[in-house]
């Protein structure tokens, strides 16, 4: 369990929110010229690493919003909250 | 013609905490982000929603409710007519927003059930199934927050020092309302 910081509510409980997944993956411009492995890395494929990583969540039980999180798999601590659309504030 | 069917039926009492529904009572959910928005909203209905997150404003007949940057709840403060479904606001709105394209305006006057706490207690309850931090909360009239009460969506707004309206999907009030009074026969 731990604090996340919403965007728009404030600091909340992890259990407000849900996970959504790896951050930043943009879908392929042209999706009837790939190949099905080219598709499947796309859509299946996810980094899924031990340390920092780029995440979706949103605020299910509250606001409903979704933002982007920078968050350290191995021990749940948040290096940065985002908004959707903008750009990750450390790399 | 509204065939209104309570949910909870009886009123309860405790020890520093009394717990009852208020019917009816028009809720509307209003959505929108344009500027020309939140300034029909105003003229219409002379009420400024409020843009501050987790606050509230009201007027002598409605209190609006932040839920999200875009999107408010608005409920009357008196109980309407039990003999009508047709309300003057929503007709209003309907016509200044949903037909111009402003927003949307949804009435779920019927979705959500309004529970009503007083008393010193109130927040002893909510601590028993609820993992928001209501310390601030409880301090600031017109606070309001979106959380998870017993495992169950809720919406509560701080109205006055020692009460509180909740409001509570339908479907979920009774067996909210007979938590609550499990968890207050305790505590
Ligand atoms: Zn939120």
């Amino acid at each position: 369990m731990f604090i996340i910081h919403c965007p728009y509510c404030g600091e909340r409980e992890q259990s407000e929110f849900k996970a959504g997944g790896e951050a930043h993956i943009s879908r392929p411009k042209q999706p009837s010229e790939l190949s099905d492995d080219q598709w499947a890395e796309y859509l299946f494929m996810r980094k899924n690493i031990k340390g920092v990583q780029y995440e979706r969540w949103v605020h299910t039980h509250g606001c409903r919003k979704w933002f982007n999180i920078i968050r350290d798999t191995s021990n749940d601590q948040i290096q940065a909250v985002y908004k959707m659309g903008e750009k990750p504030p450390i790399k | 013609m509204l065939n209104y069917s309570n949910p909870i039926t009886e009123q309860k009492s405790y020890s520093g905490l009394q717990l009852k529904e208020i019917n009816p009572i028009m809720k509307l959910i209003v959505r929108g982000k344009k500027r020309e928005f939140l300034s029909a909203i105003g003229q219409s209905l002379n009420l400024l929603l409020p843009n501050e997150p987790n606050t509230s404003t009201r007027t002598d007949k409605l209190t609006a409710l932040w839920l999200s940057p875009d999107e408010w709840m608005i409920y009357s403060n008196e109980t309407s007519n039990l003999d009508n479904n047709d309300y003057d606001i929503e007709n209003i709105l309907n016509k200044k927003i949903s037909k111009t394209n402003l927003g949307a305006i949804t009435n779920v006057t019927d979705q959500f059930v309004l529970i009503n706490l007083k008393g010193d207690k109130i927040y002893d309850l909510f601590e028993t199934g609820s993992p928001f931090n209501f310390n601030k909360f409880r301090n600031k009239v017109g606070s309001v927050t979106q959380t998870i009460l017993a495992k169950i969506d809720v919406i509560i707004q701080n109205t006055n020092q020692n009460e509180v309206n909740l409001f509570v999907r339908r479907s979920f009030s009774q067996h909210l309302f007979s938590w609550m009074n499990d968890s207050a026969s305790r505590l």
